[in-house]
């Protein structure tokens, strides 16, 4: 077996097993880039985005001013068992926090009042393109579970995928002597023009 | 002849989308490992003053921020994509740049206007670079920052159906390569069961 067969069945095997990553990557990037047309498609629907299921006092106990916040989070998403979500906690403002608890179809937003201690819980109607969103965005080895932390292996393993599929890609171009000068002016009118965009964008 | 064309396009286009495919890729590493680059409660950006002067100018008495930030752009010679915010009197316009963005404010007090620098940070620069896309600025140039974006994602798209296209017509991979792909949608679909 050769470095050339080896590069292409890298290529190939990896694309195959990550293609239902690089297909959700790229579908759900179509909301991010054109947030304003689905925002105003769901306005016209008139539906509230989101419903309050909770409100009432609760006391989450003495707010740290710095240091990590997740320990308050997991205090929530036990006490409202929703332990089988991730979850972020946010310091909205000095007299607020906000946890915001999901999973890939369904996001409960916690607003926390501080000096009031009050808490509200509102569950986030399912959208679609949200739905996208929320996959695209998932990441990071905050959340120590299980499958959280495998799901961000794999946006690692993603991220090694795309490199390789460059290098491997720039490989095999060189190897064909046919294509170099076209191959040349693709890569040459790339660089330029994102170099153009980073210097005057 | 379609698998030719195919073949061109999925090579050309990883050619010349290469340098966004490597952005794309760093930033979301670095998003991914955020607190490793950034830490638990990633600090606010660092501002460092560039310079200060007096603008002689007056803005119209009935003056929103978006014309009196496009007015204060043209007197520092800085027009471009922005945000801007009026607190108080107080305008701050934030000139988004992807390597240096700058945050000019103005106070109608003493018509002070002071121009800072954003601290370069690699780890915010790559953040910002993968979050900046659409088509809601009126510059020419971000419209076409927009357009390399879709480009991306077309491309993105595109590598995905015509890999596959180009693995069906290779019959000596098409075992490996479907226990490849069935791998993959099996453990994509277990985390859309449990995530």
């Amino acid at each position: 077996m050769t470095f050339p067969h080896i590069n292409r069945r890298t290529h190939l095997y990896l694309g195959l097993f990550l293609l239902p990553w690089v297909i959700m990557y790229g579908v759900s990037s179509i909301p991010f880039a054109h947030n304003q047309y689905f925002e105003e498609r769901d306005k016209a629907k008139n539906l509230p985005l989101w419903t309050k299921t909770f409100e009432g006092p609760y006391d989450l106990g003495p707010i740290p001013e710095t240091g990590p916040l997740r320990p308050l989070g997991e205090k929530v998403v036990r006490e409202f068992h929703m332990d089988d979500s991730s979850y972020g906690v946010y310091r909205q403002s000095p007299k607020q926090l906000n946890i915001y608890v999901h999973t890939f179809w369904k996001s409960t937003q916690f607003k926390y009042f501080v000096e009031e201690k009050r808490m509200t819980a509102e569950d986030r109607r399912f959208r679609f393109d949200h739905f996208l969103t929320g996959m695209h965005a998932r990441g990071g080895f905050e959340d120590g579970r299980f499958f959280p932390i495998l799901w961000a292996i794999v946006v690692d393993l993603v991220c090694a995928g795309f490199l390789a599929w460059v290098l491997s890609g720039l490989y095999m171009w060189w190897s064909l002597p046919a294509l170099r000068r076209w191959g040349w002016v693709a890569v040459l009118s790339g660089l330029l023009s994102f170099a153009l965009f980073l210097w005057r964008l | 002849m379609l698998s030719l064309v195919l073949r061109r396009v999925h090579m050309y286009a990883g050619l010349f989308l290469g340098p966004w495919i490597l952005m794309y890729t760093a930033s979301t590493f670095v998003m991914n490992h955020r607190t490793l680059f950034r830490g638990h409660e990633p600090a606010p950006p660092k501002w460092e003053i560039e310079r200060e002067m007096v603008y002689p100018g007056e803005f119209p008495p009935d003056a929103k921020a978006p014309q009196m930030a496009l007015q204060l752009l043209a007197a520092v010679d800085m027009d471009g994509a922005h945000q801007a915010n009026l607190r108080d009197g107080k305008l701050t316009v934030n000139r988004l740049d992807p390597v240096n963005p700058r945050r000019i404010t103005f106070t109608p007090s003493d018509k002070k206007v002071t121009v800072e620098k954003q601290v370069f940070e690699s780890a915010v620069f790559l953040e910002r670079m993968h979050r900046r896309r659409g088509y809601q600025h009126n510059y020419i140039l971000e419209d076409l920052w927009a357009i390399s974006v879709d480009l991306t994602i077309a491309g993105i798209v595109v590598w995905a159906l015509s890999g596959l296209w180009l693995w069906w017509e290779m019959k000596v991979t098409r075992k490996a390569g479907a226990l490849a792909l069935l791998a993959g949608v099996g453990l994509f679909a277990l985390f859309l069961a449990v995530l």
